[in-house]
């Protein structure tokens, strides 16, 4: 693969030390040390996953145009185990220059002395200042806490060899808010994840903001999860989506975004870019029916961001989607296409519909839950306009209301309201519209059949009397 | 009540007949509870719902016509065939909800034993409830509605349409109670029928004429009326300024049944309208089928017809304009329509042109009595 910058290199070998710890049972831990003696880092990369194979480091490609030698010399040492070797090999891998000369280098390899362990060490020279680097390090980190994967804890160690030797670490442990034990699915590890996610912010802040979040109702998640058969072609592919609804009543701490929602994505557990199938599937998904308007869905290279036309002031929705393989490791270039992207959103959707009345009603559905007052109190005025003692109370029992006399009109109206408004929600929650039984036959100002009675009144309406409404 | 037609034998469409029964409030406001407590039932069930209204359903593929064997009245009536209004349908919501307030404010009235005219209702709902009522005849449209809910006839809900109807000539009207009106003597506007069906039925009615002119127009009516045609010819006159309602209906209908060897004979203009008028008074309306059925007449075709355009000048015919071609396929397509009147109505087609009665007075202000009665003379109705 192409490595354009040195940042980019860094991401992509810590990557792969996250895949593997990922791979290996127990937990795990992976460091990152940069060594800073200006203008050189030296950065270490090394971790207790499964050993690594050669060609991981080969397939790098770096081209002139990306990474100038300036930048970085090439070359990468690296140490690395399986857990059924009895040494440790060690390598130089000289990344430049023409495949002849990419060679390796194998160094004396180091004696295990039985000790059963596993895990590998890069290490490589780089010309960069330290901030550009960390930057981009913290926000992979903080991007991979939303994952949640188990069993590995990430440390980043600085240690800056100024005068002052200062030397400071963070860590980055995934359980930090809410205990999820190891048999949790993946896809409830994303919602956890999300959901610290959010509470912290977007990651703005360091714990989750309480005086926004103050009961639990105010963020809703909810997940879906797609996956497509295993075949000899293709592999199985598993979509996860997960969307958190905030409300908020005011953004105290947080400014608002307004209408936007960026979209995370991950595709086999390492943050990706956006791909066209996933922006395809974000745009053809019909968010009429959960009453949003989708604007404009853009790729903003390490996320999607979707603009929608209005949404509540206080309303705000996040969203990741990760696309993995089922089997892994493997060379699959296989993308997910868009029917399963946004199957698995959609069942994220209806799942938070389903748990949450009123939640992405429709518009269809607001719309229609606008008449019920009126509704309400036109039965209502009927009820309490009787004299008819027995009718008054079969409603008041239909109802569920107390059979006292003193019901007031305001209390039956509301009543009738609720029910109504319960009927049309749940109606909107049916994933199979049903079809209307009857054809339209009225609708509201198309005229009926011709009646002459009409046509004539037209044609003399100036006469006599001109309301003169024939029958 | 039981009049001739009902009398006839007609076996199938008796089946198939769907009416409106005349209520008294207490009965009808039964069934306003009847329709709220079967909302709240379906309402209330484990599955619950928001149930449609089913309407009959007023258009001419549910209209029938019942062909009287032993008289001669054949009249139009609606079947079995529903539609519903729903609250979901989006574009239905509304109508839906017109119907219920319809109800509710027939529902008070009836209460408080009121009664209103169309009129009055509609500015009531106006006030009422602005984003559902616009105009007049929605507020008709949806009166229908509930006529068709809950088969019962308007004027059982309380709802009286005001009536446009005269009548004039020599026909003694007396309302209970009251002195005597002669209808001879009531100068060129003539007696004023009441919108009010049960006042109309209560009324005495003596007469000694011989025919029964309907006219389409005000003005044709005013001027036989100023020059006492009715005493010329022993007649009485009635118009309900156009399109007839049910009023005029109702009070033709009883004379004819009181008077029933009077022969009915209407005086229209030459054009589809004209003949559609005729058709209503002859036949009733799809509009109102639930109740019109009931007041049909056996009314006859006197004039303006084909042949009497020779007697008009030239320039005196006009074009015949869109509305008249739209006019004229609806009566084309209702199967009522008896062949002499639909040839009549092919060579207005064909003609392209349409004429007034007005156009007579081309030969002396004085010709359309004469011509009225050369024509019973003559016998020449169809």
């Amino acid at each position: 693969m192409d490595i354009s910058s040195v940042q980019k290199l860094c991401i992509h070998l810590i990557s792969s030390a996250v895949q593997r710890c990922r791979l290996s049972e127990g937990l795990c831990r992976l460091s990152v040390v940069l060594k800073s003696s200006p203008p050189i880092i030296r950065v270490s990369i090394s971790d207790t996953g499964t050993g690594s194979c050669l060609e991981e480091f080969q397939d790098l490609k770096c081209n002139r145009e990306g990474i100038g030698t300036e930048k970085w010399d090439g070359l990468l040492s690296i140490k690395t185990t399986s857990i059924s070797d009895n040494k440790i090999y060690h390598y130089h891998l000289n990344l430049r220059g023409s495949v002849s000369a990419r060679r390796l280098t194998r160094l004396p390899s180091i004696p295990k002395n039985d000790a059963k362990f596993s895990g590998t060490e890069v290490c490589l020279s780089i010309s960069e200042t330290i901030d550009a680097l960390l930057k981009d390090i913290k926000h992979y980190f903080q991007k991979m806490l939303i994952l949640k994967i188990p069993s590995v804890a990430a440390e980043l160690v600085i240690e800056r060899g100024d005068a002052s030797g200062l030397r400071c670490e963070n860590v980055f442990l995934p359980n930090e808010c809410s205990p999820l034990n190891f048999s949790s699915s993946n896809v409830e590890r994303l919602k956890s994840g999300l959901e610290e996610y959010v509470l912290k912010h977007r990651n703005s802040l360091n714990n989750k903001c309480d005086s926004c979040f103050c009961s639990r109702e105010k963020l809703k998640i909810s997940s879906g999860v797609a996956s497509s058969m295993e075949s000899h072609r293709s592999p199985g592919l598993i979509v996860e989506a997960v969307i958190a609804i905030s409300e908020l009543s005011e953004s105290l701490c947080f400014r608002s975004s307004g209408n936007k929602t960026e979209v995370l994505h991950f595709k086999d557990f390492s943050p990706s870019s956006v791909s066209i199938a996933s922006l395809n599937a974000l745009t053809s998904i019909d968010w009429r029916s959960y009453g949003l308007t989708l604007v404009s869905a853009v790729d903003q290279v390490d996320h999607a961001l979707i603009e929608w036309e209005s949404l509540p002031p206080y309303l705000h929705i996040d969203m990741v989607i990760h696309c993995y393989h089922k089997q892994y490791p493997g060379k699959y270039k296989y993308q997910p296409d868009r029917h399963l992207i946004k199957k698995g959103v959609k069942l994220a959707l209806d799942d938070l519909k389903e748990k949450h009345t009123g939640l992405l009603l429709s518009a269809h559905a607001v719309k229609i839950c606008s008449y019920a007052p009126d509704l309400a109190s036109s039965i209502a005025g009927i009820i309490l306009s009787s004299n008819d003692l027995k009718f008054r109370s079969k409603c008041s029992t239909l109802l569920e209301l107390s059979q006292s006399q003193a019901i007031g009109k305001q209390t039956v109206e509301d009543r009738i309201k609720e029910k109504i408004i319960s009927v049309i929600e749940t109606n909107d929650r049916k994933p199979e519209k049903i079809k209307e039984a009857a054809p339209f036959l009225f609708e509201d100002d198309r005229p009926q059949d011709l009646d002459p009675a009409d046509l004539y009144l037209e044609e003399h309406a100036g006469g006599d009397n001109v309301f003169s409404f024939p029958d | 009540m039981d009049d001739l037609s009902k009398s006839s034998m007609k076996f199938f469409s008796d089946q198939q007949l769907c009416f409106a029964d005349i209520l008294l409030p207490h009965e009808v406001q039964a069934r306003i509870q009847v329709a709220v407590l079967n909302f709240l039932k379906i309402l209330s069930f484990p599955d619950p719902a928001i149930s449609d209204l089913p309407l009959i359903n007023r258009k001419s593929s549910n209209s029938r016509v019942s062909e009287g064997i032993l008289t001669d009245v054949s009249w139009i009536f609606l079947s079995h065939s529903f539609c519903s209004r729903s609250l979901m349908k989006a574009n239905a919501t509304k109508a839906f909800i017109r119907v219920w307030k319809v109800m509710e404010m027939c529902f008070e009235f009836l209460t408080q034993e009121k009664r209103v005219t169309q009129r009055e209702l509609f500015y009531k709902l106006l006030c009422d409830s602005p984003h559902y009522f616009s105009s007049q005849l929605q507020v008709n449209r949806t009166i229908q509605d509930v006529v068709a809910l809950l088969r019962c006839s308007r004027y059982s809900l309380g709802i009286m349409a005001s009536s446009k109807g005269l009548v004039a000539g020599r026909i003694l009207l007396q309302e209970p109670n009251q002195e005597a009106v002669d209808c001879s003597a009531c100068g060129s506007s003539g007696y004023a029928i009441s919108g009010d069906l049960n006042l109309l039925e209560s009324l005495i009615m003596k007469t000694d004429a011989r025919y029964i002119v309907v006219v389409e127009k005000h003005a044709i009516f005013q001027r036989l009326a100023e020059d006492h045609v009715f005493n010329q010819i022993p007649s009485i006159l009635l118009t309900a300024k156009g399109y007839p309602d049910i009023a005029t209906r109702f009070l033709l209908h009883r004379m004819s049944r009181a008077f029933p060897d009077l022969p009915i004979l209407a005086l229209v203009d030459w054009n589809p309208a004209g003949l559609a008028i005729l058709s209503t008074y002859k036949f009733g309306s799809i509009g109102m089928g639930l109740e019109a059925y009931r007041y049909a007449c056996n009314v006859k075709w006197l004039g303006l017809r084909g042949d009497d355009l020779q007697l008009i000048p030239q320039q005196s015919l006009a074009p015949l304009k869109p509305r008249d071609l739209q006019i004229a396929r609806s009566l084309i397509s209702s199967t009522t329509l008896q062949d002499n009147y639909r040839q009549e109505l092919a060579v207005m087609m064909q003609s392209g042109q349409r004429a007034e009665i007005e156009a007579l007075y081309f030969n002396g202000y004085d010709y359309l009595g004469k011509y009225l009665a050369k024509k019973i003379v003559q016998a020449n109705y169809i």
